[in-house]
Parts: structure tokens; C-alpha cells; sequence
């Protein structure tokens, strides 16, 4: 499938080297992760679902939620939470994955972070085909307001990128900050309204929806994909606002230090 | 072609690495050495470089093992920051080579080729109406899609000398990169390739311990001793220069030394 949309590239586009450059290294990457496998690429299908059946069993025998439709609540959830922490962990490494990139070329230090988020939004579309292709089974339909998703989705790759320019740098100085990170997102999953109700946080931790944005990309996009509603505004809003003040502060340290990590790597 | 345009600049340009040695040391010992930095040392790779380079020119670059060499390329491209005071420039699209050059080892000859291709600024468009001389040109008709772990050393420096050849860039800076790919025969047609279509209206920057190489192709050579530049001329004042006062202050090979091209 790569390959066709590779050769309809060329085709009909204009030809420019650093998009294309950008689109053959994401491609490797997301090729890369299945490609000794037999199963290939179909485990990028398989994943998903036997995560979220995990999930589904163990957290309906343990918490008693009364969540109608529960495994595609924990689905969506999990939509959001793999990609956030498969994606955060990989940006961690681009500096040091891609060092050879920045060592031998003429070539904007950004295009390293645009690739490599981009071969992991190639996985979040998959989950997200999933969702799609399972919710006929559970009776789930769609109205407009599903267009919502890539809005909202667009904000979380924002996110993962911002978090991305912080920690590839912070790694090259010291690296126990893949460590910690891991830590973190042991706490963070715990957090987040992935197999509880939303109203568990909104009604005893209302500030935790604000300092913590994935639990606000988590409801929006729940109400968007499996309840045909329109996101939450202020939220909505809200997060957008959060993703761009990290953005702006991980532009800064990429730009500040990005010539000093390199020769720490 | 104003020959006269200088494409690479460097102006007092001075390079200080600090390290941490990792000594075997208790736990908070080496917490206070976070704080002292009493296992810092500094290593002065450059001391205040004043370089160069012209368009066309083929610059070679000789001097041992740590003497800043491959420092001096990473300033040159930008890669490196100078320290204070100094100052680079280099004008126009450049490469650095140098062996094993971007491969993956988990990728067929094929998908390698698209991927580095791209990265040395083809586009696919070019790459697709390249592909087959390069395959040709590496002697791998054979083995497109095979991954290239399975290949030989030879196999992967021919590969990689024929994507070379077609990079995209005025600028190639080669870090011990060409000199005895693959076996006598494909030396002589990779010798020829080099000479007529790699380095042909490209400026050139090689770092090389092979000296022949240098001697027949290098316009002007620099020797580089312990972060300095101690010696610029053409390749055989140079040469000289590094035989007598270099390799004779250290190892007393003179002899050895005239014999060999390679040191």
C-alpha cells in the first residue's frame, strides 16, 4: 500500500525533495516495526483489538462501572493513551536515532521530529480504522459530529510533537530521562479516563482535566466517535491553547540547544 | 564559473570538548562530582583554524589518529558549533560521506537505495530513473531485494559508492570515504567514475589516510597535528612536511614512511 501511495506521489505532485525525504524516512520507521514479523501488517490491526479485549475483561471483573458498551469506551481511551506513549517514547530517541541524518545532510532539524511523528500517526490511523470497522458490531453510529476527530486528534499529534522537541533534547544530556518519562506515564495512565467515567475526575478532580490535556482529548474525542456529539468546548479550546504554549517552549529549547545535544550524543 | 567564490569559511574557529571520564567511584561520590566537576577534563580539538575553500577545489585533509580531522568537517558543515569569536560559512548543498553511510541493515538493497537516495537530495523521480545504473554500476542485479545484512562488506561499499555518485549536492565532504572499494577490478572502474563524473565540478573535501588518493587528486592539502593547521601546499610540500617533522618527532619511520603511500 506504501508503495502505491509513494508512486502516486510522484506522479502528481510537484517534485520537492524535503517532503518526500520526510515521507520515505516515516515510512521506513512504521515499516521497520512489523517488518520481520509473518504476520506483517496485520498485527498493526491485531494490537489494538486484543489490548482493548485485556482491558475489557480484566477492568469489567474488578470495577463494577456500569459503562454501557464498555469495550469501546476503553477502546477510544486507549486510541488516544498507546499513541501518546508509544509516540512520546519514540521522540525521546529521534535525536540519537537520527543523528546521521543531521551529521551528513544539509537539512531543517525539524524534518527529523516531522517524520518520525508522522510513521507514528501512520499507527494512530490504523487504531482508528479499528474503532471504525468494530463499531458496526456494537451498534455504534456515526453522525457529522465524527469530523471532530481529526481536529482533536490534530491537537494530540501537536502535543506529541511539542513533548517530543523537550525530551530529545533533555535525553541527549542526561538519560535517565527515559527513566523518568516512564515513570511518569506509569502515573499518568491512572490519571486519565480510560476505563473509569469521566465524572469520576470532573466531579472529584476537576483541575487534573486542566493540568493533564490528554484527559480532555480523551472526552472529546469519546463524545465525537461514540456518542455523535460535539466536543466540549472550552476543553476543546483549552487543550489547542496548552498544545501551542508547549510547542512555543519546545521550539525554544530545540533552538537553544539542539547544536549542544548533538555533540553530547 | 567564477572560480574565485569561496564556498567554505572558517575564521578562528576553536573547538573545546568537555568529558566526563566514568571512573568506578561510590554512589554520592559521583553525585558530587555532578556538582565539582572534578571528573571533567578538556579536550582542545581545534585551536583557532583559519581555512578557505574554493569552488572546485579538492582539499585534502592528512594528519594521524585524534589530530581534529573529523572535527574540522563537522565545523565545516555547521554541524559543530565554533566557540566564541569564531565564525563558519558554507555556501551551497553538501553531503558528508562517509563508510556504511546511512544503511539499514534490516532493508533490501532496493528500499536502502530509495531512502538514502532521498536523503542525499534525489528526488524520486530522479531515483526511479537512476535506479537501474546504480544497480548496474554496484554489480547487484542479483540482489535487489535482499536484505543487506546478508551482504558482504565489498557488496555494501559498492552500493554505497553507487548511490554517491548521483548526490545532489556542489559540496561532498568525504570522511575517509573513498580508496579501495571492492576488488581490483571494480577499483579501476570506481577510480574512473570518481575521477569523471564524482568530482567533477564539485568542491571537494576529503580526509583520508589514504595519501595517494590525495596525491593524485588533492588541488591543495592541509596538515592537520594536535588541533592545529601545521602545514598548506600542494600534496607532495605537504607530505613532506608530515613525514619530517610529524611521523619522525614520533615514531622515527622514515624509512618505513618513504616507501608507503599508505600511513
Amino acid at each position: 500500500m506504501s508503495r502505491s501511495i509513494t508512486h502516486y506521489l510522484t506522479k502528481h505532485l510537484p517534485e520537492n525533495n524535503q517532503w518526500e525525504r520526510i515521507w520515505i524516512l516515516a515510512k521506513t520507521d512504521f515499516k521497520l516495526r512489523y517488518y520481520e514479523t509473518t504476520l506483517g501488517l496485520i498485527w498493526a490491526f491485531l494490537h489494538p483489538i486484543i489490548r482493548m479485549v485485556i482491558y475489557w475483561v480484566v477492568f469489567s471483573y474488578i470495577l463494577n462501572q456500569n459503562i454501557p458498551n464498555y469495550g469501546m469506551y476503553i477502546f477510544s481511551g486507549l486510541i488516544v493513551w498507546t499513541y501518546f506513549q508509544e509516540a512520546t517514547r519514540k521522540g525521546l530517541m529521534i535525536l540519537r536515532n537520527k543523528r546521521y541524518l543531521y551529521e551528513n545532510i544539509r537539512m531543517n532539524p525539524y524534518d527529523g521530529f516531522t517524520s518520525s511523528v508522522l510513521s507514528t500517526v501512520i499507527n494512530l490511523a490504523f487504531n482508528v480504522l479499528v474503532f471504525v470497522a468494530l463499531s458496526p458490531v456494537f451498534d455504534i453510529a456515526f453522525s457529522f459530529q465524527v469530523l471532530w476527530i481529526f481536529p482533536i486528534l490534530l491537537n494530540l499529534v501537536v502535543l506529541v510533537y511539542a513533548i517530543s522537541l523537550i525530551l530529545a533534547v533533555l535525553n541527549s544530556f542526561l538519560k535517565d530521562i527515559s527513566q523518568v518519562w516512564d515513570v511518569f506515564l506509569l502515573g499518568m495512565f491512572w490519571i486519565n479516563p480510560i476505563f473509569y467515567a469521566k465524572t469520576l475526575i470532573f466531579e472529584s478532580f476537576p483541575a487534573l482535566m486542566y493540568i493533564n490535556p490528554i484527559a480532555g482529548i480523551i472526552v472529546n474525542l469519546r463524545d465525537a466517535l461514540m456518542y455523535a456529539q460535539a466536543p466540549d468546548m472550552s476543553l476543546f479550546w483549552f487543550d489547542w491553547a496548552y498544545a501551542f504554549a508547549l510547542l512555543g517552549i519546545g521550539m525554544w529549547v530545540f533552538n537553544s540547544f539542539f547544536h549542544k545535544a548533538m555533540e553530547k550524543l | 564559473m567564477d572560480n574565485n567564490e569561496t564556498v567554505i569559511r572558517l575564521k578562528n574557529v576553536s573547538k573545546t570538548f568537555v568529558i566526563r571520564d566514568k571512573k568506578v567511584a561510590p554512589f554520592f561520590t559521583q553525585l558530587g562530582w555532578l556538582v565539582t566537576g572534578k571528573n571533567k577534563r578538556r579536550i582542545e580539538a581545534l585551536k583557532s583554524i583559519d581555512l578557505e575553500v574554493k569552488k572546485g577545489e579538492f582539499l585534502g585533509i592528512v594528519g594521524e589518529n585524534g589530530s581534529g580531522k573529523s572535527t574540522l568537517i563537522h565545523l565545516m558543515t555547521g554541524f559543530y558549533k565554533p566557540e566564541k569569536g569564531g565564525t563558519t560559512e558554507i555556501n551551497g548543498n553538501f553531503i558528508r560521506l562517509s563508510l556504511g553511510l546511512g544503511f539499514n541493515q534490516e532493508l533490501t538493497a532496493r528500499e536502502n537505495i530509495y531512502l538514502n537516495g532521498t536523503v542525499m537530495g534525489l528526488s524520486l523521480r530522479e531515483i526511479n530513473a537512476k535506479f537501474d545504473e546504480m544497480i548496474a554500476f554496484a554489480e547487484l542485479e542479483n540482489f535487489v531485494d535482499t536484505k543487506i545484512k546478508f551482504y558482504s562488506r565489498g557488496m555494501k561499499a559498492r552500493l554505497s559508492f553507487a548511490v554517491a555518485i548521483h548526490a545532489n549536492a556542489e559540496i561532498l565532504l568525504m570522511d575517509e570515504f573513498f580508496g579501495g572499494v571492492g576488488d581490483e577490478r571494480f577499483k579501476v572502474k570506481s577510480d574512473k567514475v570518481f575521477k569523471e563524473s564524482m568530482i567533477k565540478g564539485r568542491t571537494i573535501i576529503h580526509v583520508s589516510h589514504n595519501l595517494s588518493t590525495i596525491r593524485h587528486y588533492a588541488t591543495r592539502v592541509i596538515l592537520m597535528h594536535k588541533g592545529e593547521l601545521v602545514g598548506m601546499g600542494t600534496p607532495d610540500e605537504v607530505f613532506q612536511i608530515y613525514k619530517d617533522k610529524i611521523r619522525v618527532d614520533k615514531l622515527n619511520l622514515r624509512d618505513y614512511v618513504d616507501d608507503q603511500d599508505t600511513i
